[in-house]
């Protein structure tokens, strides 16, 4: 059971950072950014390859971060900042195509086989019934960290503030003498930051590989979702209920349907979990779990 | 009299804010009734809950016998009512004779369009022939191939009147006709909304213009903060007590001496 | 030389068929379905557990034709009270779980080999006319749907379909039917597409889950937003567009040497170029829909 709660909490961790930046960027975009999971990817790479390069891997995480944001803040420049003013499908749709572009250069830049980071085997710690891989604890760690300090930005400070307020009602903000664009830079810088650093995280488990975005789009867009798009904070417990519903399946003992004492359902449905769950929230609460206002329909 | 549109006891709220509170009204074929009050007294609301487009929390809507206030916005129009938005949006990639011709929805099936015949081919030409009709009453001719979202704000509105009558409606709810309208076509358009109500349309007008309303109107019903505070004939307005107590404070009551 | 030439042109019919397909819902009615291969998939696999099944060749396309139509009535249901965004995400995850059910359905669906000796359309022809009698197919089927594509945006169902897209709440208080609008449009696209997959099935012989892999949909949307939504000339011409470079890269390689995983990131990169450049130099796509004027 205990161990069961810890997979729980450490999938989540994978999803939290990653759904967060999603949940602020749409926020303040207003479309569904499909290229972000692909920062995801590209901070794993560049965490990675800078680690084995010899960098500390506490500056390798952040280098990645950094980047990743940067990169996010190019392409805003570039194209979303002109797309978006034609409506959120062609934005949508632009973002898939800067998706694709980011995997062609990651699978030219490195090919298809997974990179790992060059870090010591360490044995798990054995806490009581629990197992634990110290890769993991130090993701988890980090990733909490860094959502107390998100938490504390968007809900404590001046810039927080700015952003929120840019999200909910954009004209009355720049009224109130906000610039706009210098937010969005900021937001977009944020986000992807976020999704870098996830993606270097979850690399400490999977390695990095080209593949990584895209197995992250659909359980990320379902976290997110679920919290409310646009709820940065509700795109968090998204990623709670999504690792919970995985977990939930590949420990369901289905043994009773079959008249057998042990039976699991086949790991290949795992992912197909968070999908089935994204379908029912979206039926069910079309504006996530979170959410009570009206909306446009 | 009989009575076409009957509201009972309509109510609305959004997020516990009482915006129609009990809201009583009928409306009889071919009559012309304007609706009037202050700015957020309710006026958009009503008229949004009677074609559909808000759901009522409590109160009836009934068109000719026929309950409305469960019924989609589609089903509604299909009951006989049509309605103009205060701000009409009109489509980028279709012309204004386009947008006439497709504000008739008869036969419009998938199949009846796919396979086309005779029957389609007749249905087509009688819209053409109707859509015509309707740009030329509504001086619209001159611009009937542009693009619909490249007209004024003025020509929007008539579009959206004219899109209206494709559906032969019974009853037309037009959301501020005048706003934006040049005032030389403002002297026509209420000659041509007269000839509607001649024909037997009953005519619901929100309306800011009281000159308007004054020389088109046979009844007005004032809102002020979601209830009905009076019914009467324009003419009546500026001495009805209420009206005035509606008016002052948001308003300037100079607005009601121009109905006189 | 002249072989490959026709199994470019046979190719580009294909998906020809699946992005006219979409074009019916996307470029039309303005839905953004981003798990259009799912129709794909279901004509193609209902080719492929026929052939387990011992049906003949046109029961199967038949059911496969059905069975993605049912596929399209619950898409449709989905989208009835979402936002148009919300929506695509749905579809996009409707499209994988399909993925995910054959990849681990190794009994009913050959699991992630797939199932291969199928049946096609003109076995019935000599193996060495075979190539030729099928591009002659596809060319015939492309241009009957397209013929039926630009009638039915000309008809009156298409004119309605051009209000839902432009403006809902109008189309929606001028009586259509919003949900039935764009369920038939889901209908339509989902029975041509479906046919497009049972077609590429019985042209390759062959199906796997990797035929409704999701980056399928998206190529098959770059030929429609670059050579133009909303139009049958422009949904065509990206399609030849795209499908030569997704059919030429290879050709690159053997000339200039590269790896094979170059030529899958060349590919991908370059359509994702093109596509991000037509967006942003020409976002109506090469050939724009044209307003239409009427006598």
């Amino acid at each position: 059971m205990l161990q069961f709660l810890f997979d729980t909490l450490s999938r989540s961790s994978d999803l939290a950072l990653i759904a967060l930046g999603l949940s602020l960027v749409y926020g303040l975009a207003k479309f569904p950014n499909i290229a972000h999971v692909q920062y995801a990817m590209l901070g794993a790479f560049a965490s990675v390859v800078l680690q084995r390069a010899g960098t500390p891997l506490a500056l390798a995480l952040g280098m990645a971060s950094l980047l990743a944001g940067s990169l996010a803040v190019l392409c805003n420049l570039w194209v979303f900042s002109r797309l978006r003013r034609q409506g959120p499908a062609i934005a949508m749709i632009g973002s898939l195509a800067l998706a694709m572009i980011l995997v062609a250069a990651a699978l030219a830049g490195h090919g298809a086989s997974p990179l790992a980071y060059r870090l010591p085997l360490s044995a798990p710690w054995v806490l009581g019934p629990l197992f634990v891989a110290p890769n993991q604890a130090l993701a988890m760690g980090v990733t909490l960290a860094v959502l107390l300090a998100c938490t504390w930005l968007l809900l404590g400070t001046r810039q927080g503030r700015a952003m929120r307020a840019l999200a909910c009602n954009p004209p009355l903000a720049a009224a109130a003498g906000l610039d706009a664009e210098r937010i969005i830079h900021a937001v977009h810088f944020l986000g992807a930051a976020l999704a870098g650093l996830g993606g270097a995280l979850l690399a400490l488990n999977t390695g990095a590989y080209v593949n990584l975005g895209n197995d992250l789009l659909l359980p990320i867009f379902a976290a997110a979702i679920l919290g409310g798009l646009g709820n940065p904070l509700g795109a968090v417990f998204g990623g709670l209920l999504i690792a919970l519903a995985e977990t939930l399946v590949t420990n369901l003992n289905i043994g009773w349907l079959y008249g057998q004492p042990m039976a699991f359902v086949p790991a290949g449905y795992i992912g197909a979990a968070s999908f089935v769950i994204l379908l029912l929230a979206l039926l069910l609460r079309p504006y996530g779990l979170f959410d009570r206002e009206v909306r446009r329909v | 009299m009989s009575t076409l549109l009957t509201v009972t006891g309509v109510t609305k709220a959004f997020a516990g804010n009482a915006v129609l509170q009990g809201v009583d009204f009928a409306i009889g074929p071919g009559e012309i009734v304007g609706v009037i009050g202050p700015n957020g007294s309710g006026k958009s609301t009503l008229l949004n809950a009677i074609s559909g487009f808000t759901p009522v929390d409590a109160g009836r809507i009934e068109l000719g016998g026929a309950p409305l206030q469960r019924l989609a916005p589609h089903r509604i129009h299909g009951l006989g009512l049509a309605r103009t938005f205060q701000l009409p949006a009109m489509p980028e990639k279709m012309t204004v004779f386009e947008v006439l011709l497709a504000a008739d929805n008869r036969r419009h099936g998938f199949w009846a369009s796919l396979c086309g015949g005779a029957e389609q081919r007749a249905q087509e030409a009688a819209s053409r022939a109707l859509a015509t009709q309707w740009l030329g009453e509504l001086l619209l001719t001159g611009v009937r191939d542009t693009p619909a979202a490249a007209l004024s704000g003025g020509q929007k509105k008539l579009l959206s009147v004219g899109c209206a009558l494709m559906g032969n409606p019974r009853l037309l709810m037009l959301d501020e006709p005048t706003a934006g309208v040049h005032p030389n076509l403002r002297r026509d358009m209420v000659a041509m909304l007269q000839g509607l109500a001649a024909r037997g349309i009953a005519l619901l007008i929100v309306e800011h213009d009281m000159h308007f309303i004054g020389e088109l109107c046979q009844r007005c019903i004032v809102l002020d903060r979601g209830r009905v505070v009076a019914q009467c004939t324009p003419a009546q307005l500026s001495q009805h007590p209420q009206v005035l107590q509606a008016y002052l404070g948001s308003e300037h009551p100079v607005v009601l001496e121009a109905a006189v | 030389m002249f072989d490959f030439c026709l199994h470019v042109l046979t190719l580009a019919c294909l998906y020809g068929l699946m992005a006219l397909a979409l074009n019916l819902q996307a470029g039309y009615a303005g839905l953004l379905n981003f798990g259009h291969i799912a129709f794909v998939g279901v004509g193609a696999y209902a080719v492929g557990i026929g052939r387990l099944a011992g049906w003949p060749l046109p029961l199967s396309m038949l059911a496969g034709v059905a069975c993605a139509m049912l596929l399209g009535v619950a898409v449709a249901r989905l989208g009835r009270n979402l936002a148009s965004d919300y929506w695509g995400i749905a579809t996009l995850a409707v499209a994988e779980i399909v993925r995910i059910v054959v990849l681990n359905q190794s009994g009913m669906a050959g699991g992630a080999q797939g199932i291969s000796a199928l049946p096609g359309p003109l076995d019935a022809l000599p193996e060495t006319a075979q190539p030729l009698a099928f591009a002659v197919l596809g060319l015939f089927a492309v241009a009957l749907a397209a013929w039926l594509s630009a009638r039915l945006a000309a008809s009156r169902f298409g004119r309605a379909l051009r209000l839902l897209r432009e403006q809902p709440a109008l189309a929606s208080c001028l009586g259509y039917d919003l949900g039935r609008l764009k369920r038939s449009a889901t209908l339509a696209s989902a029975a041509v597409a479906a046919l497009a997959g049972s077609l590429l099935a019985g042209y390759t012989h062959f199906v796997s889950p990797d035929y409704l892999l999701a980056a399928q949909t998206f190529l098959v949307w770059s030929m429609l937003m670059i050579g133009g939504a909303g139009r049958v000339a422009g949904v065509l011409l990206g399609t030849v567009l795209v499908q030569g470079v997704y059919s030429f890269v290879p050709l690159a390689r053997d000339l200039l040497g590269l790896g094979s995983e170059t030529v899958g990131a060349l590919r991908l990169g370059l359509i994702g170029a093109i596509l991000l450049l037509c967006l942003l130099w020409r976002s109506a796509g090469l050939l724009p829909e044209r307003l239409r004027t009427l006598p």
